[in-house]
């Protein structure tokens, strides 16, 4: 009978002594109500959750901090997450001071009047280029600044070409794409690898082909998108490439490219890094459009965004903090960090002068297209979503590629009206 | 004889149940070249180490604070179940049989709703990216059903001995403690088995309410290695195994006392 | 005067876990109906100020394409869970009741699955069943058969998916029926051993209708579970392809979170047909329950 008794006392205790320690830990990590004076705390939240306080990128972010007069407080998140978290913080008032995400959802938050404008925040935006600040704009206003952009190539695996008998100076339509191919498959290796995943991802790797094919994101239906969409079922089809693109992301994808069996990988900038621990020489060519020329591509990338506070003085300091993070040298420590290619001139020049072999990149997305440009903004979700589930129904045999983009017109109409 | 056999069928059945868990841990030890290998290697050849040293030097931290929030979970779940099994097994006020329904009802809702909902009850209150509040989170997954448990099970305790205790003068909360807690040993184990795991492996509360806090569980340490363009796949599985070790140890301690009549009192004489 | 002690301290005991359920689970379940019962844009999702639409987002799912191919998803799904779940753990459950050696430590590993976060065992799933470096696959072509696209076929996703998530409900089966078996004194076994019934007669006539009220409770919170399931379904085929794999839960998370636009309206109406599932599910077992009393 006592011993029952005291086992509850002790259970007691560890409660009590969890909940304390607990509850200092939360004290010491906890916001109080943020103020604008220096030396206080200012919250960023980023996608790069592969980055521990240790990292560079940590490191930066503590320094940016100091040289404004002010603590960082940074958290990564899940870049799939991020904009709900974004969104929920919104609602309950405790949005962080800066926010990096992923470009297309920059317009999201944007129309849900998450984000400052420049006006208000103040930043400058002179030295970003064009093409790759317009994601973060919309109705005439900027939401955000780009950190970095990447972008879509073929990496070729120069052994597996050589002993099929490929020239890859000779691919440069879509018809010589093909042959390439086949001539691969005859040689026992598999041809090309790329991520048709029902999600963004896949939207995100189908755009150079069906921009490629000249079809325009306003007609999902047109001739030219049938032909981009026909150009993979077919590939499938003659098993130029696996089925298991239906399921891959870009990592899955980019895996298959490095057991060196196939000779194509669609994949980006990020990838640089894996490529050279790959153990094969490999090399890299801009997607091809239908009957030559380069495809346009999308832009990936994030942007450095500043959302609305309760208090607005605390935009200058965060103005500043953003100011670092895009500063030259501190852009180009980033995007050589996360493998993307800077958004101004002069560090894409630095760039290009420490590693020649981004150069091709460099061009690539100087030609690359933003996926909310075009002033398709808050439209671009919902024409994207039709699209990757026409890409999945023709890849996956349920309806013709023709029927599939009919249907996904249809959808994207209705839904952008 | 026929035990050694039985015995024998236990383990194969055991190896098909856990053949996941093997592959798992043959991810764990890949190449990131050689992930995709086509046909799959059965045993990883060409083995490296890089998952489990990424894993070793980084997530321990994380292990520790999962530890904390499962044992944490487990007594507030006994703490709050517990007592209101036993008003419902045993003093059974009017309206009990709404509650248990209701109960029922509550696990129903999604895991994503409950966490945004607690999201603006945690900001207020100023508990947000704190352990007490994730352990208070990760206790709504396992109290339903605790309740339910320790109502099945308590209902089965003979009244005899719960009348004698009250002839001997005790309170109703000196016989709960006393007599009807210790009888109920195994319920206890069984709650706490499945709270436990429920706080472990639980991610969606975690990651809505903890994501900003110094001290994180594992299943949030695992996103280190998915990153926003790449995943370490070895190194995501290596976590997943080291983290199951003293989980499974918990288990098979565990699982010897989640023996008799945990739902003896559903079993009508 | 007894009996109204009695009474005040059975609802003090109850007191915590009715002022929880209040706290915690009246808010959210609140909220989501307020999130189905009007119109939600980002903007006044944030900004908070969305206008009432009634049943509006009701109807809209009704008509949705992809509410039918769901509804039958969602039903074939639950029911081949459950059953494949139930009846493997029951089977599993007589074995290890034998109490051989190693049972206690092998039913201890048996529920290892359920350490694992979701996005591991569903991922390892993932891997197993790639069609062209899956373990699976590699296997049936050992014996001859041809690869099947177990993730990116629409003939296929759903099983898939099914067999996953039967793998990981049989835990919960395993332990909560074996304690059941447990509760069953050993002397109404051999009363019927002696009466000459054979292993199988004894547990379908003796065995089984004493663990009615178990199987009961096991099913319907296995259930309850089971249409909440969408972690599995999401990560190993996100619903697809085209819709092959969808379910209410993966659609209601499509709709609020798993596109670059959220709907926050109909993605609460399908999370909130699931609880209207489950509570009718509820209101027949109570049915069930107290016409077996009666």
């Amino acid at each position: 009978m006592h011993t029952s008794g005291k086992r509850w006392r002790t259970a007691g205790a560890v409660l009590l002594t969890v909940a304390l320690t607990g509850g200092t830990g939360a004290c010491s990590s906890s916001d109080d109500a943020p103020s604008a004076e220096a030396g206080g705390a200012y919250t960023i939240w980023d996608p790069y959750p592969q980055f521990d306080g240790t990292s560079a990128w940590a490191t930066l972010l503590a320094k940016c901090g100091t040289d404004s007069g002010v603590t960082v407080e940074r958290t990564g998140y899940d870049t799939s997450d991020l904009t709900n978290k974004a969104l929920l913080a919104a609602q309950q008032g405790n949005s962080p001071d800066v926010l990096i995400v992923d470009n297309p959802v920059i317009s999201t938050l944007a129309e849900a009047g998450v984000l400052t404008t420049t006006e208000e925040n103040k930043l400058d935006t002179s030295a970003m280029a064009a093409n790759l600040l317009g994601a973060g704009q919309s109705g005439g206003k900027t939401y955000g600044v780009p950190i970095g952009a990447n972008t879509l190539a073929l990496y070729y695996n120069k052994k597996v070409l050589a002993d099929a008998g490929v020239d890859i100076a000779s691919v440069k339509d879509w018809p010589s794409l093909t042959a390439a191919l086949a001539k691969v498959k005859a040689a026992g290796k598999k041809g090309i690898t790329f991520s048709a995943i029902g999600t963004e991802e896949g939207s995100f790797q189908f755009l150079p082909w069906y921009w490629g094919s000249g079809a325009q994101l306003t007609a999902l239906d047109s001739p030219q998108a049938v032909s981009a969409l026909t150009l993979w079922t077919d590939w499938l089809k003659r098993g130029y490439a696996p089925n298991s693109v239906i399921n891959n992301t870009q990592t899955t994808s980019w895996q298959e490219f490095a057991t060196g069996d196939y000779a194509f990988a669609e994949n980006g900038t990020w990838q640089l890094g894996n490529a050279a621990k790959a153990g094969f020489d490999y090399g890299i060519i801009a997607v091809p459009g239908s009957s030559g020329g380069t495809a346009p591509a999308p832009t990936g990338g994030e942007f450095v965004s500043i959302p609305v506070q309760k208090s607005t003085a605390r935009y200058a300091t965060s103005a500043k903090l953003v100011s670092c993070l895009t500063s030259t040298d501190n852009l180009l420590a980033t995007d050589t960090t996360l493998s993307y290619i800077a958004p101004t001139a002069d560090v894409q020049a630095k760039q290009v002068a420490e590693n020649a072999a981004l150069k091709v990149w460099v061009d690539a997305v100087n030609a690359a297209k933003g996926r909310t440009g075009d002033n398709l903004g808050t439209k671009y979700p919902k024409i994207s979503e039709p699209l990757w589930t026409a890409v999945q129904a023709a890849l996956s045999g349920s309806k013709s590629p023709q029927e599939a983009l009919t249907a996904a017109q249809t959808t994207a109409a209705a839904a952008t009206k | 004889m026929i035990s050694r056999l039985k015995t024998a069928a236990g383990v194969v059945l055991t190896a098909i149940m856990l053949f996941p868990v093997y592959w798992m841990i043959n991810v764990s030890f890949t190449k990131d070249t050689d992930m995709r290998a086509s046909p799959p290697h059965l045993i990883p050849f060409d083995a490296t180490l890089e998952g489990y040293r990424a894993v070793l030097d980084q997530q321990l931290p994380y292990l520790g604070t999962s530890l904390i929030v499962g044992l944490g979970t487990v007594l507030l779940t006994v703490v709050l179940a517990a007592p209101a099994g036993y008003s419902l097994a045993k003093l059974r006020p009017r309206g009990g049989g709404g509650l248990s329904f209701v109960l029922l009802i509550a696990q129903m809702i999604p895991g994503i709703i409950m966490a945004m909902g607690f999201y603006a009850i945690y900001l207020n209150a100023g508990i947000l990216n704190s352990l007490p509040g994730l352990i208070l989170a990760d206790s709504t997954i396992a109290v339903p059903f605790a309740v339910l448990i320790f109502t099945a099970f308590m209902s089965g305790i003979p009244d005899e001995l719960l009348q004698a205790a009250r002839m001997d003068g005790a309170t109703t909360w000196r016989t709960f403690v006393s007599v009807a807690l210790p009888i109920s040993r195994n319920a206890v184990v069984t709650v706490s088995l499945f709270a436990f795991l429920w706080a472990w492996s639980d991610f969606v509360f975690a990651s809505t309410l903890d994501a900003g806090g110094d001290h994180q569980p594992i299943t949030l340490g695992i996103y280190h290695y998915i990153g926003n363009n790449n995943q370490q796949w070895n190194a995501i599985m290596a976590t997943a195994v080291i983290a199951s070790i003293p989980a499974t140890l918990l288990l098979i301690v565990a699982q010897r006392y989640v023996a008799a009549g945990v739902t003896a009192g559903a079993v009508k004489d | 005067m007894t009996a109204n002690r009695g009474r005040w301290a059975a609802w003090a005991f109850l007191a915590p876990v009715t002022g929880y359920l209040l706290a915690f689970y009246a808010w959210p379940l609140y909220r989501n109906l307020d999130l189905s019962l009007r119109e939600y844009t980002v903007r006044s999702f944030v900004q908070g100020d969305a206008p009432f639409a009634g049943l509006g987002n009701y109807t809209k799912i009704f008509g949705d394409p992809t509410f039918g191919p769901a509804l039958l998803h969602t039903v074939v799904f639950t029911g081949a869970s459950l059953l494949c779940q139930f009846a493997i753990g029951m089977a599993l459950a007589v074995f290890f009741a034998q109490h051989f050696r190693l049972s206690a430590t092998l039913r201890g590993l048996f529920l290892v699955p359920w350490l694992l976060p979701l996005i591991v065992s569903a991922s390892t799933w993932s891997w197993m069943l790639n069609s062209d470096s899956g373990i699976v696959n590699a296997a049936l072509g050992a014996v001859g058969v041809d690869p099947v696209n177990w993730l990116t076929s629409p003939q296929w996703s759903l099983t898939s998916v099914i067999i996953a998530n039967v793998w990981i409900g049989i835990p919960f089966n395993l332990v909560v029926l074996y304690s059941g078996l447990q509760a069953i004194p050993p002397e109404i076994n051999e009363a019927a051993a002696l009466d000459g019934a054979g292993g199988w007669q004894r547990f379908w006539r003796v065995t089984f209708p004493l663990l009615r009220p178990v199987s009961a409770i096991t099913l319907l919170l296995g259930l309850v579970y089971t249409l909440k399931v969408f972690d599995i379904i999401w990560i190993m085929t996100r619903g697809g392809p085209t819709d092959a794999s969808t379910t209410f839960a993966t659609w209601s998370y499509r709709l609020s979170f798993g596109n670059l636009l959220p709907a926050f309206g109909p993605g609460a109406a399908v999370g909130n047909l699931l609880i209207v599932m489950a509570f009718v599910s509820g209101l027949i077992y109570i049915r069930i329950q107290r016409r077996q009393a009666a």
